[in-house]
């Protein structure tokens, strides 16, 4: 379209297996389509969740490191490609690399919400050609939803997908796994049922059948973006020292609810409240709303994204939640000491009065 | 004296007990989310019998009864949860 | 009894206690909400209480492993189930309870 200057070609950046591919078939379509024109690749990483998290500067980090890896690849197939033709010319002058993060000043939530962000780049560096990976996606837990490519298509820039060479798969409704969560489910559901085995003969024959229909049916649903080994080993340590100020909080808990119940006058004021907790992703999120829910007079009624609607049985645990000592313990565990120390939900404004108030 | 056993057993009765006073919550209503977690603590509490009842006598082949019990409450609480969300999903 | 299966049956009494609080809070609370409440903290505690006490109980490495896992299970579990069923509640419209509202 655009004669004047460069072909601009838009690669969403995300991990996935297929990232190396993409960025070939980029390549590949850069050289085919603008055989004698500047080319510009366009590699933008939206920032999922995690990464809006101001203590979780890390998060960008990697999404930094994913960009230079992907400035490599395109050298390489730039020589590879190009370099064939016209011998040792170097790295071709013609393709330039931009890398950029988008969607950092919000809470990108469903595809939609990526596309968005995507499109909006898109026009404004004038964007003339979307290539999309066929496993991106950035919202995670989306296999049901309309996929990225569908979303991008509502722009008025042409959007292909790359070819998948992988092998076909057969599962549609999640994400095909990798081969090593096939084996760690495996393992995992192996050592369970021999846990909980006789181990004899039989045991070992029955427990493997069981353990492989069992990791073929759930590798694709379980945990479809894993934290590293060693954030992982990190947290679990943490919850450790998390689980003994649980119990703590727990016995509270019933020791109010047992006086509560049993005292002949019954003196509750429930309320629902709501308030926004400073937590992101599924795992923080999960742990906080269990412990509420465990916790002094409190029940997590509804989450959504990061607003939580609690129930609360008496006016001391309405205090104590937006204390907020819960939820800076469950940052502890998932962020580390330092995001420990925030303010409190009252102190932030997070905390909000019932509907029913 | 008292026997070991027969005190696990006992507390396994009042466990039972306690699942027949929850029950009366299931007749009562008023709503089936009433009912349901009625049944919920019902079956937490059967559950709870059955391991007391396993101690008791040291069988362990009651534990997996209790094991895949607490399976199936849990399930329901979920699969009532589920199907009564309009947007079609709980979890 | 040994002094060791006094501490058993002292720690199954307490969990029996709490059931006891969770089967008395479902009668006499007055609406879903806090039904749950007691659905999901009185119960799983005095479940965790009585299921460690037949862990303890239990002679056999694998029976005592077996009631850890239940014991693990429920802990998750019962929080869970108690969420679900209020948020089911919710979506319908259920209005909570409040204490200026009925006196019946």
């Amino acid at each position: 379209m655009s004669d004047t200057d460069a072909h601009r070609i838009l690669v969403p950046v995300g991990d996935s297996d297929t990232l190396r591919d993409t960025v070939s078939y980029a390549v590949e379509r850069a050289s085919a389509a603008a055989p004698n024109r500047p080319v510009e690749f366009h590699f933008v990483v939206a920032a999922e969740t995690q990464s809006v998290d101001p203590d979780a500067p890390e998060e960008l980090g990697s999404a930094r490191e994913q960009l230079e890896r992907v400035a490599l690849w395109v050298e390489e197939d730039a020589d590879s490609a190009d370099g064939a033709t016209d011998a040792a010319d170097g790295p071709p002058d013609r393709f330039t690399v931009v890398t950029d993060v988008v969607g950092t000043d919000r809470y990108l939530f469903s595809p939609g919400d990526y596309a968005d962000a995507l499109l909006e780049y898109a026009a404004e560096t004038g964007i003339d050609r979307i290539v999309v990976d066929p496993e991106y996606n950035p919202a995670g837990t989306a296999s049901m939803l309309r996929s990225m490519s569908v979303e991008l298509a509502r722009g008025d820039v042409p959007v292909e997908t790359a070819p998948d060479d992988r092998p076909a798969q057969g599962a549609v409704l999640a994400r095909a796994a990798s081969l090593s969560k096939y084996l760690s489910v495996f393992v995992v559901s192996y050592l369970f049922y021999m846990s909980l085995s006789a181990w004899k003969p039989l045991d070992f024959l029955t427990g493997f059948v069981t353990a492989s229909i069992v990791s073929v049916v759930l590798a694709p649903v379980v945990a479809n973006r894993s934290a590293p080994l060693g954030l992982t080993l990190r947290r679990l340590a943490r919850l450790a020292v998390y689980a003994p100020y649980l119990v703590k909080e727990i016995a509270v808990a019933n020791l109010q609810v047992a006086y509560v119940v049993l005292h002949p006058d019954m003196p509750i004021d429930p309320e629902v409240v709501q308030f926004r907790a400073a937590v992101w992703g599924d795992g923080a999120v999960t742990t906080l709303a269990n412990s509420i829910t465990l916790t002094p007079g409190t029940l997590t009624v509804n989450v959504s994204e990061r607003s939580f609607d609690i129930h609360s049985l008496t006016a001391d645990s309405r205090e104590d939640l937006f204390d907020g000592g819960l939820e800076r313990a469950v940052r502890f565990v998932f962020y580390g000491r330092a995001s420990a120390r925030i303010p409190t939900p009252r102190e932030r404004d997070d905390a909000g009065e019932g509907r029913d108030g | 004296m008292v026997e070991f056993e027969t005190a696990l057993l006992a507390i396994a009765a009042a466990f039972v007990l306690f699942a027949v006073v929850a029950l009366y919550r299931v007749y009562a209503g008023p709503t089936n989310h009433d009912r349901v977690i009625a049944v919920n603590v019902a079956g937490t509490n059967t559950v709870i019998a059955i391991t007391l009842v396993a101690a008791a006598y040291q069988e362990s082949t009651f534990l997996d009864v209790a094991l895949v019990y607490a399976l199936l409450n849990f399930l329901l609480s979920i699969a009532f949860s589920k199907f009564n969300v309009e947007r079609g999903g709980v979890l | 009894m040994t002094p060791a299966e006094w501490g058993i049956v002292a720690l199954a009494l307490a969990g029996a206690f709490f059931g006891g609080v969770a089967a008395v809070g479902l009668v006499r609370l007055p609406d879903v909400y806090t039904r749950s409440h007691a659905a999901s903290k009185s119960d799983t505690l005095g479940a965790i209480l009585t299921v460690a006490a037949a862990a303890l109980a239990l002679q056999s490495g694998l029976s005592t492993a077996k009631s850890v896992f239940l014991l693990l299970f429920m802990f998750i579990t019962n929080p869970t189930a108690a969420h679900a069923v209020a948020r089911a509640a919710q979506d319908q419209g259920i209005e909570p309870w409040t204490a200026d509202e009925g006196d019946d």
